[in-house]
């Protein structure tokens, strides 16, 4: 798969952040489950403890208030008294109003008279702190356990009332039972069915289910609505027959904030996590990148110039990059050699090309190499580049080139030419350029070739090109030809002397040649740079002469 | 004497009364509350259901509801005229309270709650059972010996009264601010008496002439909770 750098890096360096950081969020999650419901457990029993405790308490008092209430001597006259007038509206008006004054003196919230058959006979109940007669024709409320009326519950217990050994009735007393009063959340319910819950958002049905689901258990986890609650059942607490009440505490509305915190700071981490990741991926690629793409750039450059690159080896700080960039320069270098001695066989041909030319000709011979040196000499007192410099001194040896496509019976013949003669020696300079033309890497030569024969004035040939429009290559090289053959001698004549050769130069200066080249050539005399003698003997190779030689 | 009769005679004088040869009369002085009343709700509120204020004491002031639970009457066999007097239930209370009536007198006692009530005495003057009996029916009783009958409900222990049953026809009762007058006595030596529930009997001796009226003060002290029992028994 191709990617990035950067990418790669951010992969490696992020997935094993977020791995480590899935598991153990996964892991305190559990943690905190698991804390949370010991937590809830030991609380839920703890509240349960101290609600039984206090409930045995007043249930105890209540006992005895129900021993002293049922001996009280004045409603056992009422009870009697209603005994002997079942019928009797007043009889019961008379029994309602003295449980009242009961009810009011020992603050009961519920009171019932039933006769020794449990058939009720009157009763009151306090609704919103107001004592009322219950209508036992429509209700009947339990002696024993809950009784349930409208928002009201009321835990009832009851006593015989007992007349001269013998019993002649029941009586029933009851306290509000406030769910709310508990610390947790609480579900009462009678035989399976849900008298009273303070379980927030959840139905009597949903509860039942739960219920069922729990069973017998005393302690159970069981979903109502969605949420996962621990019930624990108040066994400690004396109920009547059937009635169950069970203490529920949400393991999820306990648990849910500390999730949501452990949450948070795992979204945080995550997220620092995965900046720290991707700035260090970036960091770490570009610092790798960098240098290649520097490489990369630089071997491009050189793709595109077609010169060989050369690398600043010394701004890669990283060792395999710094290997990458020798080995590049190594082979750079190797290259560069091979093409150094391919154009240094290049030029060895073409020197022993000049040579042999030259040596088709005794006369002739070593005037190449000899223009070429008289060449460099003026070109350097004109201060031309280097590059062109190196032109001027190859062109120099390549200039008569031409001279190939001339026969030797006209080249080397003795006598003075005829205008047929003169004109097939005057077209040597485009033969040469002919020659060259096809040869790749000698175009920069070409101007020498062809144009060294033009004059200032533009009298000269093949094309009788005037002043600046020749190159100064091919002004120079006109000179130094021109001086070279003034001082070398020929079939038809004698050598000129050195000086006779310079007056005659300085004579055609603006005429013949460019008078700037002149000038530099006699600069060059005065400063003696000139070669006086030849050195190179007639008919022997030359060779390509150094640079600092030249100079 | 005459140090005696001039408070007597400045305190006619200022009370601008026109008191007669052979009245008794003069003041019953109390200083402290003496009876511990037990005020419940009537019925009525309790049918509304609304709430119970119990153990109020309505009186204004505490000590002229003492002073007219004060009974003054004359010892000895001095003829009697029967009455008939009614001692009602009602707002389950008895009302009155305090009922005064000669020997040989009748009392009726009617409901007029709609509740039962169940009206008795066990004091040895006249001791009674009504029975449990409805709004609207009433019971008499006669009482043929003189002396103090207390009178309670079963059904209700906090209802109470009281029917002095005086020997004669010479009894009356202390008005709010404690004077009474005991008229047409005849000349001669009497033991007055006068009783308080809780704080018992007080007895003087008074002289009657033809001459001007018989002035008797009662000075009834400050009785503990002891002294009340023993004057109910």
């Amino acid at each position: 798969m191709r990617m990035r750098f950067a990418t790669r890096a951010f992969l490696w360096s992020f997935v094993p952040f977020a791995l480590l950081l899935a598991g153990s969020f996964w892991g305190i999650q559990q943690r905190v489950q698991t804390t949370v419901r010991t937590g809830l457990r030991s609380s839920l029993r703890e509240a349960q403890m101290s609600m039984a405790r206090l409930r045995q308490e007043t249930e105890l008092q209540n006992n005895r208030f129900l021993r002293i209430v049922a001996e009280n001597p004045p409603l056992k006259a009422g009870l009697q008294l209603l005994l002997l007038n079942p019928k009797s509206g007043s009889a019961r008006l008379t029994l309602e109003d003295q449980l009242r004054e009961i009810a009011e003196n020992l603050h009961f919230d519920f009171m019932l008279v039933s006769n020794s058959d449990h058939a009720p006979l009157a009763g009151i109940v306090r609704i919103d702190n107001q004592l009322v007669a219950i209508d036992i024709q429509h209700m009947k409320p339990p002696e024993q356990g809950f009784f349930v009326l409208g928002e009201n519950t009321y835990q009832v217990a009851s006593f015989p009332i007992d007349s001269n050994q013998e019993n002649i009735g029941i009586l029933s007393i009851g306290e509000h039972f406030d769910l709310s009063e508990f610390s947790t959340p609480e579900v009462l319910a009678q035989s399976g069915k849900v008298l009273r819950s303070t379980v927030p958002n959840a139905s009597a049905a949903e509860l039942e289910s739960a219920l069922r689901y729990c069973g017998d258990q005393n302690e159970c986890e069981t979903q109502v609505a969605g949420e996962t609650y621990l019930t624990l059942a108040a066994d400690t607490i004396t109920l009547g027959n059937g009635y169950a009440l069970r203490s529920l505490q949400s393991v999820d509305s306990v648990s849910r904030p500390v999730q949501r915190v452990v949450r948070e700071v795992f979204l945080i981490a995550s997220f620092g996590a995965l900046l720290a990741a991707a700035a260090l991926s970036l960091f770490s690629s570009r610092w790798i990148v960098q240098p290649i793409a520097g490489v990369v750039s630089s071997l491009r450059q050189s793709e595109q110039t077609g010169t060989l690159p050369s690398f600043e080896t010394d701004r890669a700080t990283i060792h395999e990059i710094r290997e990458l960039t020798d080995s590049f320069t190594r082979a750079a270098a190797a290259v560069q050699e091979s093409r150094q001695n391919l154009q240094q066989a290049y030029l060895e041909f073409i020197g022993s090309l000049a040579g042999a030319l030259d040596a088709r000709d005794d006369y002739t011979a070593g005037h190449s190499r000899r223009v070429s040196e008289y060449s460099c000499v003026i070109a350097e007192i004109l201060n031309v580049s280097e590059s062109d410099l190196e032109v001027i001194r190859v062109g120099g040896l390549l200039h008569d080139i031409g001279k190939i496509g001339v026969m030797d019976s006209v080249l080397r013949k003795a006598t003075k030419l005829t205008p047929e003669e003169m004109a097939l020696v005057q077209q040597h300079p485009s033969i040469g350029r002919r020659i060259l033309e096809g040869v790749k890497g000698f175009q920069t030569y070409l101007a020498i070739v062809e144009l060294h024969h033009e004059n200032w004035d533009g009298t000269g040939y093949p094309l009788g090109l005037a002043g600046l429009k020749v190159p100064l290559s091919a002004r120079i090289t006109h000179v130094a030809d021109a001086y070279d053959a003034m001082t070398s001698a020929r079939p038809y004549r004698s050598a000129l002397s050195h000086e006779s050769a310079m007056r005659e130069i300085k004579r055609c200066a603006g005429t013949q040649f460019d008078p700037e080249v002149v000038r530099a050539l006699v600069e060059a005399d005065e400063m003696g740079r000139l070669p006086r003698s030849r050195d190179a003997e007639p008919g022997r190779l030359v060779s390509v002469p150094r640079r600092s030689e030249a100079s | 004497m005459l140090g005696r009769a001039v408070p007597a005679v400045l305190v006619m004088i200022a009370l601008g009364c026109s008191a007669r040869a052979g009245d008794i009369e003069g003041n019953v002085i109390i200083q402290h509350k003496l009876t511990k009343r037990k005020v419940t709700a009537s019925a009525d509120p309790y049918q509304r259901g609304t709430a119970v204020v119990l153990g109020s004491d309505q009186e204004k002031d505490p000590l002229s509801f003492e002073r007219t639970h004060v009974v003054i009457y004359l010892e000895g066999d001095l003829g009697t005229n029967k009455i008939e007097a009614e001692l009602n239930q009602q707002d389950r209370r008895f009302s009155p309270d305090l009922v005064v009536v000669p020997v040989g007198s009748t009392v009726s006692f009617p409901n007029l709650d709609p509740i039962f009530h169940n009206v008795f005495s066990l004091s040895k003057a006249k001791s009674f059972d009504l029975g449990n009996y409805p709004k609207d029916e009433t019971r008499t009783v006669t009482f043929p010996k003189p002396g103090i009958v207390f009178v309670d409900c079963h059904l209700h222990p906090n209802m109470s009264a009281v029917i002095v049953v005086t020997p004669n026809r010479w009894t009356t009762k202390a008005d709010a601010s404690g004077r009474f007058v005991l008229p047409d006595v005849r000349p001669g030596s009497y033991t007055i008496v006068a009783w308080h529930k809780s704080a018992g009997f007080f007895r003087k001796t008074v002289r009657v002439t033809d001459d001007h009226a018989a002035n008797v003060d009662f000075t009834i002290p400050l009785n503990e909770e002891g002294v009340v029992q023993q004057a109910r028994r």
